[in-house]
């Protein structure tokens, strides 16, 4: 947080920085406040700390999960398989929890989930496989697994009232809700982690020049590997918030969350080719998203604006990085 | 039908001319006591939910149930190019008569026109096919969606006594289902209800989790709130769970449609006001019903709906809780 803001500082339009320079480090700040400015005069019910805290819920899900797969993308890597993956361990998580006890079926689903997260990463980081092709495949494969293990039933916990289970996704602490907190939390842990650890350093320079990496001397294989369990790590977390929110799982319920993940780390400015992104503007971009959702709502749009809006946003943002990049806004050949 | 056959083939060349005419006579009359129909189906994606495996389970025993009917039971797996050869196989083993459960409304037009061309009748099962294969069709078989939206404004109406202000969640927009149900919802309610409001209509996705955050920003945005129709059960459920977390669901009466077991556990609870009861069982079992009578030739309507009642905490008991 503190390297963020010193960053943000540091790149305050001056005598040496062009605004076109700072709009493309900051547009997704600048985007956020905007949203914010504009939703709170559209709509008076906008601006609560009611609503506020209802929109970090909202987000928590997506943005969780796109905590790890963060890590994943600035390896160089992608992740499509934490769409069905969401789906299987919520399942597990909520089935399990009325046949062995709350505290096992947790244990249980982390156990089963990273198991699955290890497969992506031994296959991506030491068979060196397409990542796009395993976690594609991967997002079927789980998908299947969810269907065989529920035969095709809807799982639901019977008793919603009196579970401790309901801490995750339904309970508040210190007039937050937990799934805020878990978010952001678990946010500030990984954004420190991939600043100030040599591990986070390493995951860098995969993406930003693998062969180079390779040849200093950087175990490659077990940086990609440890990616893809941090991802299923987080995605394991949004299990726990989605199924005590629900108290239940549907087998597909998170199809297409994969893409709205990637959504967010896209728009958090975090390139699909690696070597560069960051945790802070991952959550900014997910709670942008989720603010474009709320607000739209608020107003009364119909919901195919979400659609247009989201992607107009994600547009801007993604030229905005590009011209800062290049030094203009319009590419000359 | 094959022994009689025989039997009289064996009686040998005395009465050659007499015997021939025998078997023709004989076998003629087997027809038309216990003719058997060869039946083909093919599913959209058994395994997927219950809903579909109980249909198909019902499917097999209605089948073997009937003693003039032989179904050959197949499942596209939701793959609508397996489903398109599946009908090629089902006619080149010439059943009578063909289901189909859409995997896709549009891409099996043309191969009901295949099956067609053949001489062979379609009945659609479940989900309705695109209007360029409705003349192909013998019969469309399913529930009434448009019956079903009407339905839920009619509950809605009695529960709130004729006057207040409630929201709509939808299924998956551009989802038939989804689209029909609204409609029957929104035509029928002014009708009943003059003085009930739509303040609001936003999809669900047939998603709880995504159902329950549409609900929370319904909740922000409206500090008066009524009623909630969501287009099934897991959304309505999704609704219930947000309008909890706010302090509010007693206030709120709650309707959807496709009773899920949450839905029937919740309007056992009292949380829960009303729900429309979709059998997969009576689903299959019209659907074969409607195959048959296709090919015994009878004239069947060309939406051969079957009965989808209303459900409230009034009659619940009459009711098995649903499988899914």
């Amino acid at each position: 947080m503190k390297a963020w803001v010193e960053s943000l500082k540091s790149g305050l339009p001056g005598k040496d920085v062009s605004p076109l320079q700072f709009f493309g480090k900051h547009g997704i700040s600048v985007a956020f406040v905007v949203c914010v400015v504009v939703f709170s005069l559209a709509s008076s019910k906008f601006l609560s700390a009611d609503n506020f805290f209802t929109v970090v819920m909202q987000a928590s899900i997506i943005g969780t999960i796109a905590l790890g797969v963060t890590f994943v993308v600035i390896g160089g890597n992608l992740d499509l398989s934490v769409g069905s993956l969401l789906s299987f361990s919520t399942v597990l998580v909520v089935d399990l929890h009325d046949k062995v006890d709350p505290g096992m079926a947790i244990v249980l689903m982390f156990l089963f989930t990273l198991l699955i997260g290890a497969v992506n990463g031994y296959l991506i980081g030491y068979l060196r496989l397409n990542s796009l092709i395993v976690t594609l495949g991967m997002l079927s494969a789980i998908q299947g697994i969810t269907l065989v293990y529920t035969g095709g039933k809807n799982v639901d916990i019977a008793d919603q009232e009196n579970t401790w289970f309901a801490f995750f996704g339904r309970e508040e602490l210190f007039g937050i809700p937990v799934p805020a907190l878990l978010f952001i939390t678990l946010g500030i842990i990984l954004q420190i982690v991939l600043v100030k650890t040599g591990f986070g350093r390493k995951i860098f320079a995969i993406g930003g020049n693998g062969t180079a990496a390779l040849f200093s001397g950087l175990r490659r294989n077990r940086l990609v590997f440890s990616t893809y369990l941090l991802s299923a790590f987080t995605t394991g977390c949004a299990a726990l918030i989605l199924g005590s929110r629900v108290m239940g799982s549907q087998n597909n319920v998170g199809e297409g969350y994969e893409l709205l993940v990637l959504a967010g780390v896209i728009l958090g400015g975090t390139s699909l080719l690696g070597g560069s992104g960051s945790i802070v503007r991952t959550i900014i971009g997910v709670l942008i998203l989720a603010l474009i959702q709320n607000g739209l709502l608020l107003l009364g749009y119909p919901y195919y604006t979400q659609w247009l809006v989201t992607w107009g946003v994600i547009i801007v943002a993604v030229w905005l990085d590009i011209a800062a990049k290049r030094g203009k806004l319009l590419s000359t050949y | 039908m094959k022994t009689q056959i025989n039997s009289v083939r064996t009686i040998g060349n005395v009465g050659k001319v007499l015997s021939i005419a025998g078997a023709v006579s004989l076998g003629l009359s087997a027809m038309a006591q216990a003719e058997t129909f060869r039946i083909g189906i093919t599913q959209n994606n058994v395994g997927v939910d219950s809903y579909q495996t109980t249909y198909e389970q019902a499917f097999e025993e209605a089948a073997a149930e009937a003693d003039n009917v032989e179904a050959v039971v197949l499942d596209a797996g939701g793959d609508v190019a397996r489903q398109i050869s599946q009908v090629r196989d089902l006619i080149q083993q010439q059943v009578d008569v063909i289901i189909i459960w859409p995997t896709d409304g549009q891409a099996v037009v043309p191969a009901i026109k295949g099956a067609v061309d053949k001489g062979i009748p379609v009945v659609v099962t479940n989900s309705n096919i695109a209007e360029a294969g409705q003349p192909l069709i013998a019969s469309f078989s399913g529930p009434n969606n448009i019956q079903q939206g009407a339905y839920a404004a009619e509950m809605m109406c009695d529960q709130l006594g004729g006057k207040g202000q409630i929201v709509q969640i939808t299924g998956k927009p551009g989802y038939t289902t989804a689209v029909e149900r609204q409609k029957g919802f929104e035509d029928r309610l002014p009708e009943v209800c003059p003085n009930v409001t739509i303040l609001d209509t936003q999809p669900g996705d047939w998603n709880r989790e995504k159902s329950q955050r549409t609900m929370e920003g319904f909740l922000t945005r409206y500090d008066s709130i009524d009623g909630v129709y969501a287009a099934d059960d897991n959304m309505g459920v999704g609704a219930l769970n947000a309008a909890k977390a706010a302090g509010r669901a007693d206030d709120i009466v709650f309707i959807g449609a496709t009773n899920f077991a949450v839905g029937y556990e919740a309007m056992a609870r009292g949380e829960y006001h009303g729900s429309v009861y979709q059998s997969p069982a009576e689903d299959a079992r019209n659907a074969l019903k409607t195959a048959i009578a296709v090919a015994q030739g009878q004239k069947v309507e060309k939406l051969s709906y079957f009965d989808t009642p209303k459900i409230t905490p009034e009659n619940m008991d009459e009711f098995e809780k649903p499988v899914f």
